[in-house]
């Protein structure tokens, strides 16, 4: 049965087109992907992202026993940080991506992707040892939302404690919104400045209607998601990430170091050394033609790799997105050709992110 | 919203015909359902196209699609400007978002098309 987040019957009244994301009930759209895309770059934008988990990991020793588990080395990290990493196998396949939020010394919350939420958390509480306690959040009718662009911090700032403001990019705190307890991330997907808002669902509410009835925030949803991140050269989960791929041929071993033992480190160290076989590259098309998941990317008619994802880019106005190719032709500048449906396009490797322009490091003057 | 004054395909293309030359877009059924449209390829001028044969192709932030040639004959003009941009066809599907002009070979053709009220009975069924 499809799963619904606790804002679902407020997407539909505005304008809201629902589809079936990994199982979960989600605007496509609502005044249109371009309209929304831009608002985020220029103004604010407001995703539902409840269908995401979130797991509460709290107690005697889990900074210690999460470094076991996760690529991210958690009693290192500092209370307020947020970070990026893994989950592995023990071959250094990706089971997923997650960000873990440092919220005190032994309380934090690991976000999680929507597909992957119910083996994760299985997966987790099998290496579950006491006296750490895992949560589920989100089956505790927890929501998040995720408030994004240069105007996110104006917008949301008289709605919150006023030591949002104090949030720099990549930290977290427990506070207050709307009048009642949540926990705020500066994080995001978009690469705008922008805060995620992770509350009991009533909170998450009150707090949406809120914004959306503010001029100055449209309501954003899967695709413009889509484009902000391909923008970003960020992977998604199921596409650039799996357990066919590692973190490493990801471009993305900076989270997933040798700094501790966590499953997947050996097999990594391994990958490390040997080197990896392929590399995630971003691209650009000269055409507004947008490349699909499983277009060949060939070099004088040798197939070198592979599209993992592609849209329209609508800030760079031509088709991009993200591929594996061999390693050999992975230096930007280097052109390559993309098969698609209808011929061969011209494609470019260019520096990650594409979009250079993103306002999410900026500082706050609250 | 459905112009009196053209004729429409069942696969939502509307032509204006003006003596031999048909002008040829989509209609706003087919925008409106498409979505953000960020692409256009139109056909080469001087192509010969049969009836049904596939004319122009659409891509937007959603979707592909197609458009099939409403009546036969020879590509006269092509919206150009859709190239660079195609929001034309969302924001003024009948005017400025037009996408070809053909010469028609077999006038007869058009008998096959539908008119405003039977192509709003044919979407009010899709």
């Amino acid at each position: 049965m499809i799963q619904k987040t606790v804002l679902d019957d407020l997407h539909t009244p505005l304008g809201g087109r629902m589809v079936d994301f990994s199982g979960w009930w989600l605007p496509i759209s609502y005044a249109g992907v371009l309209a929304e895309h831009q608002s985020c770059r220029t103004s604010a934008a407001v995703f539902d992202t409840g269908h995401m988990g979130l797991f509460h990991i709290a107690g005697k020793d889990a900074a210690e026993w999460f470094s076991h588990i996760g690529t991210q080395d958690a009693p290192r990290q500092s209370i307020g940080r947020c970070r990026y990493g893994f989950l592995l196998n023990e071959e250094g396949g990706v089971l997923d991506d997650t960000v873990l939020v440092r919220l005190g010394a032994e309380d934090f919350v690991l976000v999680v992707n929507a597909g992957t939420a119910d083996t994760d958390f299985a997966w987790i509480e099998a290496r579950l040892q006491a006296p750490v306690q895992l949560e589920n959040l989100s089956r505790a009718g927890w929501g998040k939302v995720d408030v994004q662009g240069p105007l996110s911090y104006g917008v949301l700032a008289p709605l919150c404690a006023p030591e949002l403001g104090g949030l720099q990019y990549f930290t977290g705190i427990r506070t207050r919104c709307m009048d009642a307890d949540c926990i705020i991330t500066r994080t995001g997907y978009t690469g705008e400045l922008g805060f995620e808002v992770l509350a009991p669902g009533a909170t998450i509410r009150a707090l949406f209607q809120q914004l959306v009835a503010d001029d100055r925030v449209s309501p954003a949803g899967l695709g413009a998601r889509d484009s902000l991140r391909l923008e970003m050269s960020y992977p998604l989960y199921g596409h650039e990430l799996s357990t066919a791929f590692n973190p490493i041929e990801a471009g993305l071993g900076a989270f997933a170091t040798d700094s501790h033992s966590y499953i997947g480190a050996t097999a990594l160290a391994e990958i490390r050394a040997a080197g990896p076989k392929r590399h995630l590259v971003a691209f650009t098309l000269d055409s507004r033609r947008k490349p699909a998941p499983g277009d060949a990317i060939t070099v004088d008619g040798r197939t070198v790799g592979e599209v993992t994802s592609g849209t329209f880019l609508p800030s760079l106005a031509c088709g991009g997105g993200l591929g594996y190719v061999d390693p050999s032709l992975a230096s930007a500048g280097t052109e390559l050709r993309v098969v698609c449906e209808r011929g061969e396009l011209v494609a470019h490797v260019k520096d990650k992110p594409l979009y250079a322009s993103g306002t999410c490091r900026q500082k706050l003057n609250p | 919203m459905t112009p009196d004054d053209l004729l429409y395909t069942k696969q939502h293309e509307w032509i204006r015909v003006e003596g031999q030359t048909a002008t040829e877009g989509i209609t706003d059924f087919a925008q409106a359902a498409l979505g953000d449209i960020t692409f256009v390829e139109l056909p080469a001028l001087n192509k010969k196209l049969k009836q049904g044969d596939e004319a122009a192709q659409i891509e937007s932030c959603k979707a592909a699609a197609s458009v099939y040639a409403a009546v036969s004959g020879t590509v006269v003009a092509v919206n150009s400007a859709l190239e660079e941009d195609p929001a034309a066809v969302n924001s003024d599907p009948y005017g400025e978002g037009w996408l070809f002009k053909i010469e028609a070979d077999t006038p007869e053709e058009t008998g096959s098309l539908l008119n405003a009220e039977q192509y709003n009975k044919h979407t009010e069924e899709a």
